[in-house]
């Protein structure tokens, strides 16, 4: 992948909101979760059962496949395939809550004796019984993408937010430093690496000096902090790797810092993953906020935890809004790869007319993997899919730089899109 | 408590986009115009206010003509005809004969942008074709000086340099190209003993620099190929006009370059898609 250094959009950041409320608290149990099972794992309950917060409610039956809890005290209700946030259907355990509200507790169980000397090998046996994935959008098994990145030299935590609104990386790592850095040590020692780089945009200053700060006193002399400039979508997975590692890049791994937290909070305090820090924001929701919130908690009960919205939404998103999805349905249930929901009004969320595109090349000069997404939508929009593979359509990241630019307003993802779907349909059968 | 309606919207991302419009675009490279013409009557040039009257007014007629003809809703709101109108004036010899005007807009809207396509499907500046089309169809109205570029034009020089600095603020095109094309344009004429430093040299060169590489739809995709193309087209305008900088001559050279287009967005493309992709069939 050919990639330009630096490039990208200043977009305006909208996370001060947020950030006005960086304590990250944990609201009262909705009346019911539906926690989503993924591939791979199939569930160890019946209905009708009572559970407890933590208690395994799908077992692995693969290799790759991890472990799935309940993520509050209740009874296992329907067991079904619902519709998810990606726009396909997954396996889900219905748990109702019973009695009142109660928040959710902050510290599961005792500290693990001896963790910090577990061996390397017991570690991913570790986290796939803790039903431990990667809180991106991958949601990938951390013991299998360790696995797949065998032999790699360096762990590569990132702090990194570049869409707008999205803080809850920014506010976790400010919240819990020392058990992040614990869980990258811990991920550097099952991935048998050498080094640690914490990935952190450079308008976070105050996070880079925390993390500096506790890195030298731990006297960790393989771990550092580098900025990432505070560009979009600079700091994605992709990018960072290609931008730091280049030919070598295949000798390290990227985890978000919530997994390292979640890793950290698995190996030392034997805590199941079944919460993650999401932000809830956009201009709609009355107190915009990161929080902590339990897996398979719907949409719509997420935004009523920050006080419900102030005015009717046009657009409820899941993720950034330059490559997030707009959902319809707000039952959808949050899942680990959930790390934000937006609901924007119609003024920020527009929609505009199309026009012809005036080959301004805005979209070439600000695509940060050089392709041309003129010339590959002008192809799309003629069909001619062979032409856009030529001009780099397979090479597209969907950072939505192309669209947000775009004086013309053209679907640009939706032909890229359909370029690229093209391509698989052919290649793939 | 305001409830979420169940009429959401879902579109493909991104859900944000930033302020630039194509009407935006259009309407600001009309206000990087309006020094020379502020400036024309302080130089004594009034009747460029006249030829862009004519212009303007048969250009908006011609649009409107345009959309009935080809089927389409006029989109005067985008300010592409207004700019074709403003730099045609701009581009009008001395004492031209009204109907030529009239003509000039007809052929730059309905044959140089219309008969392509319409906005952004044309291969050919629509104003410099239109131009051209004039020079050749009628010479001996078409050869008389700009009506910018008269010796002694001091006001319309500062105009256009204002008008320059405009246009690099709005920071709609390469910043660079203007200043390749002047440079080479100066080169080539240092070389062939024809630099005298003239106003009236300045003016033709400035003109063409400001006005004529601002045009996205005729210049290449990519950086690199637009410069290349303004130093082509300077190059050419030095062969085609070996008697010094002529601002026709320089048109037909930014046509000329205008055919080189498709090639230049073949030979210079980003660097993501310069390896050729599998072809069909084959295991990707």
């Amino acid at each position: 992948m050919s990639l330009r250094k630096s490039t990208g959009l200043r977009l305006e950041r909208k996370k001060d909101a947020s950030l006005l409320n960086w304590n990250l608290k944990r609201p009262l149990s909705p009346a019911k979760v539906r926690v989503v099972i993924p591939s791979g794992s199939l569930p160890c309950v019946a209905e009708h059962e009572s559970v407890q917060t933590g208690m395994k409610i799908a077992a692995s039956q693969t290799t790759d496949g991890v472990a799935v809890h309940a993520s509050m005290p209740g009874v296992i209700g329907k067991i079904e395939r619902v519709s998810d946030a990606s726009g396909g259907s997954s396996l889900t355990v219905e748990i109702r809550r019973q009695g009142e509200p109660r928040p959710a507790p902050a510290n599961f169980t005792e500290t693990r004796k001896g963790w910090e000397q577990i061996p390397a090998a017991e570690l991913p046996e570790i986290f796939r019984q803790a039903g431990l994935v990667t809180t991106d959008a991958a949601m990938e098994p951390v013991h299998a993408k360790l696995r797949r990145h065998s032999g790699v030299r360096t762990i590569v935590v990132n702090v990194c937010e570049p869409e707008p609104y999205i803080t809850c990386e920014q506010i976790l790592t400010q919240s819990h430093p020392v058990e992040i850095l614990r869980g990258a040590e811990l991920l550097k020692k099952a991935a048998c690496a050498a080094r640690i780089v914490f990935a952190v945009e450079e308008c976070n200053s105050e996070v880079i000096e925390l993390l500096k700060s506790k890195i030298y006193f731990l006297k960790w002399d393989y771990a550092e902090v580098r900025s990432v400039p505070a560009r979009y979508p600079q700091g994605l997975e992709s990018l960072l790797l290609e931008e730091w590692f280049g030919e070598k890049k295949d000798e390290a791994v990227i985890f978000p810092a919530s997994t390292a937290f979640a890793v950290y909070e698995a190996v030392a305090h034997q805590k199941p993953f079944y919460e993650r820090v999401v932000t809830v924001g956009g201009e709609c929701v009355v107190e915009p906020r990161s929080l902590w919130l339990p897996l398979g908690i719907s949409f719509q009960d997420a935004i009523q935890t920050c006080k419900g919205v102030m005015r009717e939404p046009r657009k409820v998103i899941l993720g950034g809004p330059m490559a997030g999805t707009a959902q319809s349905d707000l039952a959808v249930p949050v899942t680990a790869g959930t790390a934000a929901i937006l609901a924007l009004p119609k003024e920020i969320a527009k929609e505009e007319v199309p026009e012809p595109c005036l080959r301004c090349k805005r979209c070439v000069d600000t695509c940060p993997v050089a392709v041309s997404p003129a010339m590959i939508t002008l192809a799309a929009e003629q069909k001619e899919y062979e032409i856009a593979q030529a001009w780099g359509a397979s090479r597209c990241i969907e950072c939505g730089n192309c669209a947000y630019v775009c004086p013309s307003k053209r679907p640009m993802l939706a032909l890229i899109h359909a370029a690229k779907s093209f391509r698989e349909a052919v290649f793939h059968g | 408590m305001v409830e979420v309606a169940a009429s959401l919207v879902t579109t493909l991302p991104p859900h944000i986009f930033g302020s630039d419009s194509v009407a935006r675009r259009g309407w600001r490279q009309i206000v990087a115009a309006l020094p020379v013409f502020v400036a024309a009557p302080l130089a004594g040039k009034a009747e460029l206010l006249h030829v862009l009257l004519l212009s303007l007014v048969s250009a908006v007629a011609f649009e409107f003509l345009a959309a009935k003809i080809f089927f389409k809703k006029e989109k005067l709101r985008t300010g592409e005809t207004v700019l074709i109108a403003v730099l045609f004036a701009l581009l009008a010899p001395r004492a031209c004969p009204a109907e030529l005007i009239v003509l000039g807009n007809f052929f730059a809207i309905v044959a140089g942008r219309e008969f392509f396509g319409g906005s952004g499907s044309y291969l050919f500046h629509p104003v410099l074709l239109a131009r051209v089309f004039l020079q050749v169809s009628f010479p001996s109205a078409m050869t008389e000086p700009l009506v910018l570029d008269a010796t002694g034009a001091w006001p319309i020089f500062g105009a256009l340099i204002l008008s320059g600095v405009i246009h690099l603020k709005q920071n709609q095109g390469y910043r660079e190209v203007p200043f390749i094309f002047i440079a080479i344009a100066v080169v080539c004429a240092v070389a062939a003993g024809q630099y005298e430093g003239t106003v009236a040299f300045w003016n033709g060169v400035l003109l063409i620099a400001a006005f004529f590489f601002s045009d996205p739809v005729a210049t290449p995709l990519t950086r690199r190929g637009t410069r290349w193309f303004a130093a082509g087209a300077a190059i050419l305008s030095a062969l085609l006009a070996p008697g010094g900088f002529s601002a026709s001559a320089a048109a037909f050279s930014i046509l000329l370059m205008n055919l080189l287009i498709p090639w230049l967005d073949l030979w210079i493309r980003p660097a993501g898609c310069r390896s050729r992709e599998p072809k069909r069939g084959h295991s990707s």
